[in-house]
């Protein structure tokens, strides 16, 4: 009595699985073709390069403690802001240059303009600098 | 040591989970469900171990980690000898049923979805060795490296001169992280790597094998690929972001809370083991980030609503009423870590920056048109949810429901529903946030909704094919 009805559920069960499975296999397939063969892949090495390029400033810093930053304007300010407090923790970089000592930070252009009360102690290159603010004790 | 030191993390979680979860006989899924919980208790095990030794200025980690272990192993041992004839029961509802073909073809499919997971993953991770996105320098692993280069100092980065780094975010990833970072001796980007992948893996495990203990194997395959399809989740498992992370926790939570019940007509009380586990689970979520507080509240309420109301339909077993014990055990098992998030909180975090004040808060929840653009952007994420390509996950699950619908016996089973509350709760105090929060509202929604909806999405996975999908009889099947 009941076997045309169990027969209809059955059907729409298969269906429901294939249904599913296509859609799975759609959005699997498309993954593995948006990702790259591992022979081309070309590594995001950002943070690295950040890491490397402030090296040779990391010794004349403090250990511990706040410092301050000045840096490019633009569209990359707070980029550059966050890799360069990545890089240098565990000292704290306060997007500010009114501290005793300020980090400046000029990766495509060296600043046309500085604070009047910041003195350069030494520039790293590659667009990193090292500042003593005037007003300190 | 990268090795030593994972092994001795997954050590630790894996005599945990032996000491608390019942072993079920002979069964792959039980072995699969300890393997894939393992690692994710472990790197909570290490991150809350290296908080304390952090905040004691403790600095001997082998001996510190192995004396963990000892102890965990003792516990195994212990109730291990108690446990030796416990065998829960094993299906929740009868399996959905599939002919030998259909069978055949989900078999494959969800070999190929977990394939091109593992696939993707590997290479996402070569191509963003840092992770992808802000997130994972800007916080986790900024967060890593004051704890782990800070020494006594490690306090400094959690500061309120750089709000942007979030320091009232809980420490789980972070802490882990710095844990295995100080048996290399460095700060290694491969840590935080190899930890996301670890928790993508995990989540995709825990999945597959909760659904094959208590549905069975189509049910499993069906959730795992639906997850293992989701292109959003793989990216973010890699990208060195906490939301897959969290999602794992809050399904580790529910699996194990249904592990703990057992079958909805099973008449014994549920288990303190799994129940301390799943507190334990909740509470690691919240060790995670912040939403999982607001997960682990939303369980408690959840338990506590379905204690005094008692499961629908069933008010007359001896289980629906009043036994509030469950409860004790579920908080039992979430106080140690609770009380490491509530110093943390007091005494190291800044205050987060999702509440103004009173009035403003007053004034917005007051504005309707808050409620219309939030509701909105709700329905938008549901349909593009997942970057599935073509048909969004959400919709196939729905199509599979519609083609699969058919009219089920009111639900008796009292964890099904506590899961189910504990998931709309969360979800209501999400909206919540949103309704309240002081930043401009569609920033908001469109930098955080995906990632909320993410870490919803594999106990959503895991609920709808708990409970959907009702069996075929297979006498009525045609080959």
């Amino acid at each position: 009595m009941h076997a045309a009805p169990d027969q209809r559920a059955v059907a729409k069960l298969k269906i429901g699985i294939l249904l599913f499975i296509f859609c799975s296999l759609l959005s699997t397939g498309r993954m593995v073709v948006a990702t790259p063969w591992p022979g081309h892949i070309h590594p995001d090495d950002i943070a690295q390069r950040s890491d490397q390029r402030f090296a040779e400033l990391k010794p004349h810093l403090p250990a511990k403690g706040i410092v301050g930053y000045l840096g490019e304007p633009g569209d990359s300010a707070i980029p550059d802001y966050y890799l360069t407090q990545y890089t240098l923790a565990p000292l704290v970089v306060d997007f500010s240059p009114s501290h005793a000592i300020v980090v400046g930070n000029f990766p495509s252009s060296p600043p046309t303009q500085r604070p009047q009360n910041l003195q350069l102690l030494k520039d790293f290159g590659n667009g990193v600098m090292l500042f003593a603010s005037k007003d300190a004790p | 040591m990268l090795i030593l030191a994972f092994a001795l993390c997954a050590a630790s979680g894996y005599l945990l989970i032996a000491a608390a979860l019942p072993r079920e006989k002979t069964s792959s899924a039980d072995s699969l469900m300890r393997l894939s919980l393992a690692p994710g208790f472990g790197l909570g095990i290490f991150s809350a171990v290296f908080f304390l030794m952090r905040l004691f200025g403790a600095t001997h980690f082998i001996a510190v980690d192995l004396s963990v272990l000892v102890l965990l192993a003792l516990t195994f041992w212990l109730r291990g000898s108690r446990r030796a004839q416990a065998c829960t029961p094993a299906l929740e509802n009868a399996d959905i049923s599939a002919t030998a073909w259909v069978r055949r073809v989900l078999g494959a499919s969800f070999v190929v979805a977990i394939l091109a997971l593992l696939y993707n993953a590997v290479v996402r991770i070569l191509a963003h060795p840092h992770g992808d996105g802000w997130d994972a320098f800007a916080i986790w692993n900024l967060h890593a490296r004051f704890l782990f280069l800070g020494g006594a100092n490690w306090r400094d980065g959690f500061n309120a001169i750089i709000p942007w780094s979030h320091p009232d975010y809980p420490l789980l990833l972070p802490a882990a992280i710095a844990h295995i970072w100080s048996y290399l001796g460095h700060d290694d980007p491969l840590v935080p790597a190899i930890i996301g992948l670890i928790f993508t893996i995990s989540t995709v495990g825990l999945l597959v094998s909760a659904l094959m203990l208590l549905r069975g194997l189509n049910s499993a395959m069906l959730g795992g690929l639906a997850l293992s399809s989701t292109p959003f989740f793989v990216e973010q498992g890699t990208s060195q972001y906490a939301d897959v992370p969290l999602s794992f926790f809050i399904l580790a939570s529910l699996v194990v809370l249904h592990k703990a019940y057992g079958h909805a007509d099973n008449r014994e009380p549920p288990k303190s083991g799994p129940l301390m586990l799943s507190g334990l689970a909740a509470a690691f979520a919240a060790w995670t980030k912040n939403e999982g507080l607001l997960f682990f509240s939303a369980l408690i309420v959840a338990q506590i609503w379905i204690l005094k109301r008692g499961p629908r339909h069933q008010s007359s077993t001896p289980r629906s009423g009043r036994n509030w014990t469950s409860l004790v055990f579920l908080l039992l098992g979430a106080i140690p870590v609770l009380a490491v998030i509530a110093w943390f909180k007091h005494s190291v975090a800044t205050p987060g920056d999702l509440f103004s004040s009173w009035a403003i808060m007053l004034d917005k929840i007051l504005t309707p048109a808050r409620y219309g653009i939030i509701v909105q952007w709700l329905a938008k994420e549901f349909l593009r949810f997942g970057s599935w390509w073509l048909i969004p996950g959400t919709i196939a699950l729905l199509a599979f429901w519609v083609f699969t619908f058919r009219k089920l016996p009111p639900e008796r089973s009292h964890v099904f529903q506590i899961a189910v509350f504990t998931l709309a709760l969360t979800f209501a105090g999400y909206f919540a946030v949103y309704l309240v929060t002081p930043r401009d509202l569609y920033w908001h929604l469109r930098f955080s909704l995906n990632r909320l909806f993410l870490q919803f999405w594999p106990s959503a996975i895991f609920l709808f094919f708990l409970r959907s999908s009702p069996q075929t009889s297979p006498a009525t099947e045609p080959e």
